[in-house]
């Protein structure tokens, strides 16, 4: 009998309307785990190669972890998966959202979602029972109105207009957090599912309860006394790095031409908190609380988090947060991804700008914001287009230079200029122009209490690599990526701002052994005592205790090797290879600021070293050894 | 320019600069920037430290410390010489996204 899961994952055939649960092999969970890992398994073992992503041959997946629903702080999101039609490449996104919860409340540790309904449904998944239910008379309502027709003590996951009408970036909605990016919710609209619902009394069965529940409250005393999960999350939310970014030149600004705001202060958490903020706000059974409730035409509402504040702020030259709050209102609303609508905005206006395209949007215009994002969600007009993303607009007008796109996936809220080991990042993070995919190594560079160089370029392909396998591995466990905020002890904080020969030597380690760590990460071997590990890592014994399955540090770190290798391996056999790990022209060929010499991104000089690191072939496919030690089976 | 005071600094390697601080170091300083004369950063930290409290040297224990944008562990650290005009930003252990 499962621990920590529930033994069973649904699949629900909408053309045939067959539905069906079963078991997967042990051998699968205890190698992809749950969330990521185990979706992009589970969709490169049942997809056929090469189909299109809005017909009805795609596969939508939903999984969960077995932290899920335990109590385990900070590790309740879910996962949604399938070939995206942005990119055509692995379309993987994660949500704080309740959904998941509920899924396992309702006896399923997983959802796949096969076929086209003909006519608008929904689905119902309980404990009793699963019905595909008519939702002619949902479809059309906006993301609040499809969650509120809903049974209220259930876990929801609905789309919009946007998903409705196939907009390519279309999201998907839980509660008041996202399903974000690489048109989730546009492969849900193309199957005329506008929402599924799951209830239940189920629960998952803990192997050990005692040393568990002892872990989990370590692990929740770790986030609380922790200065960056501990205080400054809950208290300013994630858009405290607004004002971080801005000083050191990597908020993207009038579509990524510069990475300095004059007007962050405005835009600011601080400044979000002083004058905006109404209540924090959390997903379900996290201590940190880092959500915003703001006031938008009079209504409590979801605030914006720094990807918003970034894409539709600096990013636009707006610097008004009442004004990016309702945009983000509408955008959640209208089932839209924030990240990729700011960057398209972006590029419009400077495309407009050039001549290349006819348009009234201009930066720091905002009045006629709002009616192009009714546009984008509707199809009118211009909003056809930009409905297609940038990569398609550049393509059709021209700009491929600006194009802030990597595999189609528009780039976050990031300047890579001024963290080059962050632009390599985007160049070959799994699903496009994706931060968290990149490993977020513009935490080391730029935004952490611990930086190197951003500048240089040693060592980068290394600590890419080292972020990606831990980022992968705690995603593929259920927790939230900020959970990672605490691996770094107040300690060692302290002693690194203290001594400046502690700090150039913590640097020069890091950029010197920066790739020989990344080319650890490939073969990993147990050099630190497992409970030193664990104290930066308290995922692993919460698992061993919830399962009874032993997790070392080596399992741990195999495990986010796996998973990036897999999403890997999925793009290879779609076609999508290294010559599309790419950025674009103004990241490559154009200097940031002509007083930083270096301020230009020298991907060419990166990759090669990352592919070695990888232990990938030149085209930057995982090698069969790669494969074989991984043990994933082709 | 060229008054008597601003002579006698640079001639002793004195700088004017502004002093900005970030996230829960305002609500420790009750206030967000300030201006400074100093050769250092040493000497700025020390300042601050004097004007806000013990409670604020355990603030800038944890904090980042960047000299327009650059952080002073990529100069020379707490020697790193400011000049005039210089601004100096402080920031907690932040999480964020």
């Amino acid at each position: 009998m499962a621990y920590g899961y529930m033994g069973k994952v649904l699949e629900v055939n909408l053309s045939t309307n067959d539905i069906n649960s079963y078991s997967l092999p042990e051998k699968t969970l205890d190698l992809y785990v749950g969330n990521k890992g185990l979706a992009v398994r589970l969709l490169y073992d049942l997809l056929t190669v090469g189909v299109d992503p809005l017909s009805e041959d795609n596969i939508l997946i939903v999984t969960t972890a077995p932290l899920t629903g335990t109590g385990a702080p900070s590790s309740n999101r879910f996962n949604v998966t399938t070939k995206s039609p942005l990119t055509g490449a692995i379309g993987d996104s994660n949500c704080g959202g309740n959904f998941g919860v509920h899924l396992k409340r309702a006896g399923y540790d997983a959802l796949i979602i096969k076929g086209k309904a003909d006519d608008p449904v929904y689905l119902e998944v309980t404990d009793e029972g699963v019905t595909i239910k008519d939702a002619r008379d949902m479809w059309g309502l906006n993301t609040e109105e499809s969650q509120e027709a809903l049974p209220e003590k259930a876990g929801k996951m609905v789309i919009g207009p946007a998903g409705e009408n196939l907009v390519k970036y279309a999201c998907i909605v839980s509660e008041e957090r996202v399903a974000g990016r690489a048109g989730v919710g546009t492969v849900m609209g193309s199957k005329n599912l506008k929402a599924v619902v799951a209830s239940g009394n189920l629960k998952p069965r803990i192997y050990n309860e005692e040393l568990f529940k002892e872990a989990v409250r370590e692990w929740r005393d770790i986030l609380k006394s922790h200065p960056s999960t501990g205080e400054e999350l809950p208290r300013y939310g994630t858009s405290i790095f607004i004002n971080r970014t801005s000083a050191t030149h990597t908020l993207p600004t009038r579509n990524f031409k510069h990475g300095q705001f004059k007007d962050a202060e405005k835009i600011s958490g601080e400044t979000l908190a002083d004058k905006y903020l109404t209540k924090n706000i959390g997903c379900y059974g996290c201590p940190m609380r880092c959500g915003r409730q703001v006031e938008v035409d009079g209504k409590p509402v979801k605030g914006p988090e720094y990807e918003t504040i970034g894409m539709m702020g600096s990013n636009l030259l707006m610097n008004d947060l009442q004004e990016i709050s309702n945009w983000n209102r509408q955008a959640d609303l209208l089932g839209l991804d924030t990240i990729s609508l700011g960057n398209t905005l972006g590029f419009v206006m400077e495309a407009g700008e050039k001549g290349l395209i006819q348009t009234d949007l201009s930066f720091g215009r905002s009045d006629n914001i709002s009616k192009a994002v009714e546009d984008i969600a509707y199809r009118r007009g211009l909003g056809d287009d930009m409905a297609e993303g940038v990569r398609y607009l550049s393509q059709k007008y021209g700009g491929e230079y600006f194009a802030m796109q990597v595999k189609g996936l528009e780039m976050a809220a990031y300047e890579p200029r001024s963290a080059l080991g962050m632009g390599l990042g985007y160049a070959v993070a799994n699903r496009g122009g994706c931060h968290l995919g990149a490993g977020y190594v513009v935490f080391l560079e730029a935004n952490g209490p611990i930086t190197v160089d951003p500048f240089t370029t040693k060592g980068k392909p290394g600590l890419a690599v080292f972020n990606q396998t831990v980022l992968e591995a705690i995603s593929t466990l259920g927790s939230c990526n900020f959970t990672n905020y605490a691996v770094f002890p107040e300690q060692l904080i302290k002693m690194y701002n203290k001594s400046n020969v502690v700090s150039s030597v913590v640097n020069s380690s890091l950029t010197l052994s920066g790739n020989k760590v990344g080319k650890f990460m490939s073969r990993p071997k147990a050099i630190l005592p497992k409970s030193v590990f664990q104290m930066a890592f308290p995922h692993i014994k919460a698992y061993s205790h919830l399962t009874g399955k032993e997790m070392s540090p080596v399992d741990f770190l195999k495990l986010g090797q796996r998973v990036f290798n897999m999403s890997r391996l999925f793009n290879a056999r779609e076609g999508i290879t290294g010559e599309e790990d790419t950025l674009p022209a103004r990241l490559t060929d154009e200097l940031q600021r002509q007083e930083e010499p270096r301020s230009r991104v020298p991907l060419s000089r990166m990759l090669p070293v990352y592919y070695r690191l990888r232990g990938w072939s030149k085209d930057g496919v995982p090698s069969n050894r790669t494969l074989k030690y991984l043990e994933i089976d082709k | 320019m060229g008054s008597k005071k601003t002579r006698n600094m640079w001639k002793a390697g004195i700088a004017l600069v502004t002093v900005k601080l970030f996230a829960t170091l305002r609500d420790h300083a009750g206030e967000r920037e300030l201006r400074l004369e100093a050769k250092n950063v040493g000497e700025v930290l020390n300042q601050l430290i004097s004007k806000y409290g013990p409670d604020f040297q355990r603030q800038i224990d944890k904090a980042a410390v960047l000299v327009n944008g650059r952080n002073i562990t990529h100069l020379k650290g707490k020697q790193t010489r400011l000049k005039e005009g210089d601004v100096v930003s402080l920031f907690p252990p932040l999480g964020g996204g």
